[in-house]
């Protein structure tokens, strides 16, 4: 099992009207070759800067320290080719005044040298693949045409044009209702088992992140607070943190906070 | 009487040459306090309804009733003046402000424009409305890129209620806030039912979330009403082949899938 990404001590501080906040702290964390890892942990706990920093995005005026270095890949990335990157917002991956077809031809006829042609022909091939009803419409759709959940598939989309090594899906399928979410996890998981992929996967949904994670690490006001196998987490988490995150998720069986004698309908 | 009662609405689009039906015929009505939960797959039409409601968008065929009043009739001033009881809170509240405008300007604005309180009451007005969404009177100041996205919703909600609405529609709102602060909101939303018996759209994907927190139920496919009732009921039994599959798939934390 060697490391596709190892980091070590990544410290990343964000300088906000003359004061600097830290939003990750020491973080050392190897992403191994192949495998799925998710990363769970409440809003502002420093997931999205750890995605950000892998994949080379951090904003200009953010300060890192520590290593992000690639032993599996044995060279540095290459954004877009290397690194398929879903945001959190999927309007912030697309562009509104290109149809979404040439959007991800572009991406396959730059990483791959394609022609136009072969790369529509992978952009309908990906459009099915993320099960976008009516591809051949919604190649010459505009982004506004789509829903929100129409739109995070073509984000995932183009996102995988390029065969990326390692693909970062930040909050990528919060839209989805939960039939396209099992078939986007079903497409995430044959990435990795046939092509080799590796996947980060950041997400809100504890439970998603348990069924399609191997191991899952947990942050909190920026450090790695627990990091482990998904069952072990999930059914005897380490740390009180995790407890009360796995306790707050509200499933299919939780108490309903709504108290029906308190309401007249 | 229905607080708002939506009959046989329609909406088409056209997308690649093609027109495709939105919203297709849907039918349904909601009364004062009670929460309605719209589920159902993408695309079957869940943010075309709540556009439709709230009149962003003008339906091909079918009537709106709000408040006992033809909705759809409505021009102007007196669309303008019923907004005010019909309010919206969106998944990404980062869109829905311009994000250098401060917290106590995006609360002063519905304030002042449906005139709701005067100038030199504003001030109380604000701090009270963030009291009432459990943020600091501090925050006020704060430009919205300042704080965070589970602050930012809160502000959201504390506009949206500013106007004391009678119904407010929330598409996906809490659908990107981690679990702690979505229970919070959750709460939050249900104590200002209870309080103000303030009636919602509530639109989720989360079907967890909408067994917790709504009365009544409908799950859409394409455009149409596939079932609907007793939320909990549904969801624990649905009964339409879309509602099995729903339920079906959604993940479980503990992969005890029933
Ligand atoms: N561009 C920025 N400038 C200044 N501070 C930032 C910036 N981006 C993030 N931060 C701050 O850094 C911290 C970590 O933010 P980050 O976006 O990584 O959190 P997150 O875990 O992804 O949260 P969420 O679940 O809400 O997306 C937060 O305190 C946030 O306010
Ligand atoms: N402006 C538009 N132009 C063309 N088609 C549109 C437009 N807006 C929505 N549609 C189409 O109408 C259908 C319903 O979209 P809508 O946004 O209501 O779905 P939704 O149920 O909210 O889905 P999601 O769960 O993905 O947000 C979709 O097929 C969408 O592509
Ligand atoms: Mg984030
Ligand atoms: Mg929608």
């Amino acid at each position: 099992m060697t490391a596709l990404t190892s980091i070590r001590d990544l410290t990343v501080t964000y300088r906000r009207d003359g004061t600097a906040v830290a939003a990750l702290k020491n973080i050392g964390l190897d992403v191994v070759t192949g495998e799925r890892l998710a990363v769970i942990g409440e809003s502002g706990s420093g997931k999205s800067t750890l995605a950000l920093a892998i994949a080379g995005l951090l904003p200009a005026a953010s300060r890192i320290d520590g290593r992000i270095e690639w032993p599996g890949l044995g060279r540095a990335p290459l954004g877009g080719r290397d690194i398929g990157f879903v945001f959190q917002d999927p309007s912030a991956s697309l562009d509104p005044v290109m149809p979404i077809g040439k959007q991800i031809a572009e991406v396959a006829r730059t990483h791959l040298g394609l022609t136009w042609p072969q790369a529509y022909a992978k952009a309908k091939n990906l459009l099915e693949r993320v099960r976008l009803p009516d591809p051949d419409s919604a190649l010459l759709a505009f982004p506004h045409q789509l829903s929100g959940g129409q739109k995070q598939r073509v984000a995932i989309a183009a996102a995988i044009a390029a065969g990326p090594k390692l693909l970062i899906a930040d909050e990528a399928t919060s839209a989805l209702d939960t039939i396209v979410q099992a078939e986007i996890v079903a497409l995430i998981r044959r990435l990795v088992a046939e092509d080799g992929m590796t996947l980060l996967f950041i997400s809100h949904d504890i439970a998603l992140a348990a069924e399609l994670a191997e191991r899952i690490a947990v942050f909190r006001h920026g450090q790695l607070v627990e990091l482990g196998a998904t069952a072990r987490i999930v059914d005897a988490p380490a740390q009180p943190y995790t407890r009360a995150l796995l306790d707050a998720h509200i499933g299919l069986d939780a108490e309903p906070l709504l108290n029906r004698s308190g309401l007249a309908t | 009487m229905s607080l708002l009662a939506v009959s046989n609405l329609t909406k088409r689009y056209r997308r690649g040459g093609k027109s495709i039906a939105a919203v297709d015929d849907v039918s349904f009505h909601i009364d004062p306090g009670e929460t309605l939960a719209l589920a159902g797959p993408s695309g079957s039409g869940k943010s075309t309804i709540a556009r439709l409601v709230l009149r962003l968008v003008e339906p091909d065929a079918g009537r709106i009733e709000f408040e006992g009043d033809d909705f759809l009739a409505l021009r102007a001033a007196a669309l303008r003046a019923r907004r005010a009881r019909l309010q919206m809170v969106f998944q990404d509240p980062l869109a829905a402000f311009n994000p250098r405008a401060t917290v106590a300007r995006v609360l002063d604005d519905p304030l002042r424009i449906h005139g709701i309180a005067s100038r030199s009451e504003r001030p109380r007005r604000i701090a009270a409305l963030l009291e009432r969404v459990g943020l600091a009177a501090e925050l006020a100041s704060r430009a919205i890129h300042e704080i965070s996205g589970g602050q930012r919703q809160r502000v959201a909600i504390a506009r949206a209620v500013a106007t004391k609405p009678t119904l407010i529609v929330l598409d996906e709102a809490v659908s990107a806030l981690d679990v702690s602060v979505r229970g919070q909101i959750l709460e939050l939303l249900l104590d200002l039912q209870r309080q103000e018996r303030i009636a919602y759209l509530f639109i989720s994907h989360d079907l967890g979330v909408v067994r917790a927190v709504a009365h009544r139920v409908i799950l859409l496919d394409a455009g149409q009403i596939a079932e609907s009732g007793d939320a909990r009921a549904v969801i624990d039994a649905p009964r339409s082949a879309i509602g099995k599959a729903l339920v079906a798939a959604a993940p479980r934390l503990h992969g005890t899938r029933r």
